[in-house]
């Protein structure tokens, strides 16, 4: 289990250091970050091919997607929904626009 | 119900609309899917081309078996194709899209209950949507006793898989091997178990396969004869230790050597789990991929990049020019003995060498072991440049050093004609087969390499079967190509199946043309040979 131990730590050292400057998850904002912990970082969590490919096109500063403040609703919906670059689509079957909007809640929670 | 522009070959508009509806009688308006959005969400992502030649008209997502049931007998009532998709991600092969345009997408995704672990027999019992990474937690919080074989991309359905022939890393690796029982619902809605399953209150459904009379499990893999809704899967308990072995050869023409000496090993079974073979292409793609870097990164001609180029950079990181690898798995004394007779048999090859480490029972996983689901070998499909994909023409073949290195050099002819990047591995299948999984990357924005990518996939067809070769699984786009490559006594094989489809089938509704198996209703749509 180290892979997940590992993005686990990560995660838990990111909480800590943004945790003075946040507010408290909304509910909503929780089960995003659950959602996102089970589907997305697979692919988007540090060195692994998303945040790669991120990091290629764009730059380093907004290739992991759980640090960046520019994110909107929007943009999370349309690259969830049509897929972006390599990344398929996900199916309502898979993730509802409830879940959907739950991972945009926790990607967009940091002031912009 | 909202419009779709699509409809199923044959089929009225009122038809399709009243289908449309008793569909959404029976799961709800939520879960028939005919908007522009939703419909794209069903294209191949990855695909080889225009994905509207194979766009489905709509979807719809069932629940349970008894959904699935009642949807299959308004299909037959309306005539409508159903395409039934597990999760979907059969990416390479075409996703979730159907073989026939204008099909309806049966979506299982939402039937994705693992309903039974048993850690005392080794086995599970799930539903078409439960993923790798959907087990593997479950095998997690049940205590981890029993491990999945998982192919490289984790998010696929174990169902979906091991009905394709998929392969993992283990002593499982076989998926098709490790099926025992099915629930499958047949194309006029009657639903079967097999093997035990079809004794009323049997326990033994996931421990025998053959129950009594004609072994049926089989004929539900890579067919279009019936729904799988429920499928036992047979689970390795945790072993003591695991060890793996990175193999590697330093010359060019090593790969007859290299097959030549594993062949025994894995024949009387001291390696005890799938290897690969990498070509010097994959090593160098494979080791790039993982920095996030791709083909620019190393050369930036046009054609296929040089074998220099290659072998020049493989010694530069000090690696072999041949790379197999492979798990075995034991307990610490076992592994000890099987490790010394794998030196010993490469240690009369000049420039040979085995790298090896170990696991522990209660160590943390390690990615090397193969045994966690992940999505990392998605990152390679950007080989130029991306968004990417890929086609594979895998034919099976003996492994017999000669045989094996005649058939991978006459494949690279054609990779160099046709100006693609070689990217081969040879994968180990059981213990007496081989596949060499020669892939074609592509760039999905360049149509021009698309067009040159299909044309090779048809020369390699019509070479290979020249020479004897069949593939064992191909993307939507050319099933009826690999269905046309078993020739034996004017493709008799084929005929049986549609004899066998047409009596199950006999409106043609279940999955037209998969595996190049057309109802007679449709028969007309097979690709000219």
């Amino acid at each position: 289990m180290r892979m997940r131990a590992g993005l686990c730590g990560l995660l838990m050292a990111y909480t800590v250091a943004v945790a003075a400057h946040e507010p408290a998850p909304t509910a909503q904002q929780s089960q995003g970050k659950a959602l996102y912990n089970h589907l997305c970082v697979y692919c988007h969590s540090p060195g692994v091919w998303g945040t790669n490919r991120l990091a290629k096109r764009q730059d380093k500063d907004h290739a992991v997607l759980e640090s960046r403040t520019d994110l909107t609703a929007s943009l999370i919906r349309t690259a969830v929904r049509s897929g972006i670059g390599s990344m398929p689509p996900l199916r309502k079957s898979e993730l509802s626009d409830a879940d959907v909007d739950a991972i945009a809640a926790y990607l967009t929670r940091q002031p912009r | 119900m909202p419009a779709t522009s699509l409809r199923p070959p044959g089929v009225s508009e009122a038809s399709f609309h009243d289908a449309l509806k008793a569909f959404t009688d029976i799961v709800g308006p939520e879960w028939v899917l005919v908007s522009e959005e939703d419909r794209h969400t069903y294209l191949d992502a990855f695909a080889p081309g225009n994905p509207d030649e194979h766009a489905p008209a709509a979807a719809v997502a069932p629940k349970s078996t008894e959904e699935v049931q009642a949807i299959v007998k308004i299909a037959n009532r309306y005539r409508i194709p159903l395409w039934p998709v597990s999760t979907g991600r059969n990416l390479a092969y075409g996703g979730s899209a159907p073989v026939l345009r204008g099909s309806v997408v049966l979506d299982l995704k939402r039937m994705r209950k693992v309903l039974e672990i048993d850690a005392e027999l080794g086995y599970a019992l799930v539903e078409p949507g439960v993923s790798f990474f959907d087990l593997f937690d479950a095998l997690q919080a049940a205590g981890g006793k029993l491990w999945i074989s998982t192919p490289a991309p984790g998010w696929g359905s174990v169902i979906g898989n091991a009905l394709e022939h998929g392969l993992g890393y283990t002593p499982y690796g076989v998926h098709a091997d490790t099926i025992c029982g099915m629930e499958v619902v047949l194309p006029n809605g009657d639903l079967v178990r097999t093997g035990m399953g079809a004794v009323e209150g049997s326990r033994e459904w996931q421990i025998f396969k053959y129950g009594y009379g004609p072994v049926w499990d089989g004929l539900f893999t890579q067919s279009n004869f019936g729904i799988v809704t429920k499928m036992g899967v047979w689970l390795m308990p945790q072993p003591e230790s695991v060890a793996y072995c990175l193999v590697s050869l330093p010359n060019v023409g090593d790969l007859p050597v290299m097959v030549d000496t594993l062949r025994p090993l894995r024949l009387n079974d001291t390696i005890n789990a799938t290897y690969t073979i990498t070509n010097p292409f994959r090593s160098i793609v494979d080791g790039y991929s993982a920095q996030g870097k791709s083909r620019n990164d190393i050369y930036t001609g046009s054609g296929s990049i040089p074998l220099e180029v290659v072998t020049r950079e493989l010694a530069a990181q000090g690696r072999g020019i041949w790379n197999a690898t492979f798990n075995l798995f034991d307990r610490d004394k076992g592994l000890d003995l099987r490790l010394a007779a794998i030196q010993d048999a490469f240690a009369h090859i000049p420039g040979a060498k085995v790298q090896t480490r170990r696991w522990h029972q209660g160590e943390p996983i390690e990615q090397w072991m193969r045994v966690q689901p992940g999505l990392f070998a998605l990152g390679i499909v950007d080989w130029y440049g991306g968004p990417g994909g890929h086609m594979n023409y895998a034919p099976v073949v003996a492994p017999i050093g000669k045989r094996v290195g005649d058939l991978y050099e006459s494949i690279y002819r054609r990779f160099v004609e046709y100006g693609f990047d070689y990217y081969a591995g040879l994968l180990n299948v059981g213990q007496r087969a081989l596949l060499v999984n020669a892939v074609m990357f592509f760039n999905r924005n360049d149509p021009e390499q698309i067009r040159r990518g299909r044309e090779l996939y048809r020369v390699l067809a019509k070479d290979g079967t020249a020479a004897g070769f069949g593939d064992y699984r191909a993307h939507i786009s050319f099933m009826d190509d690999a269905a046309e490559m078993y020739t034996f006594n004017g493709h008799a094989l084929r005929a049986l199946n549609e004899h066998v489809k047409d009596a199950l089938d006999p409106q043609g509704i279940l999955a037209p043309g998969k595996q190049g198996i057309w109802p007679r209703a449709f028969r007309g749509n097979r690709r000219p040979s």
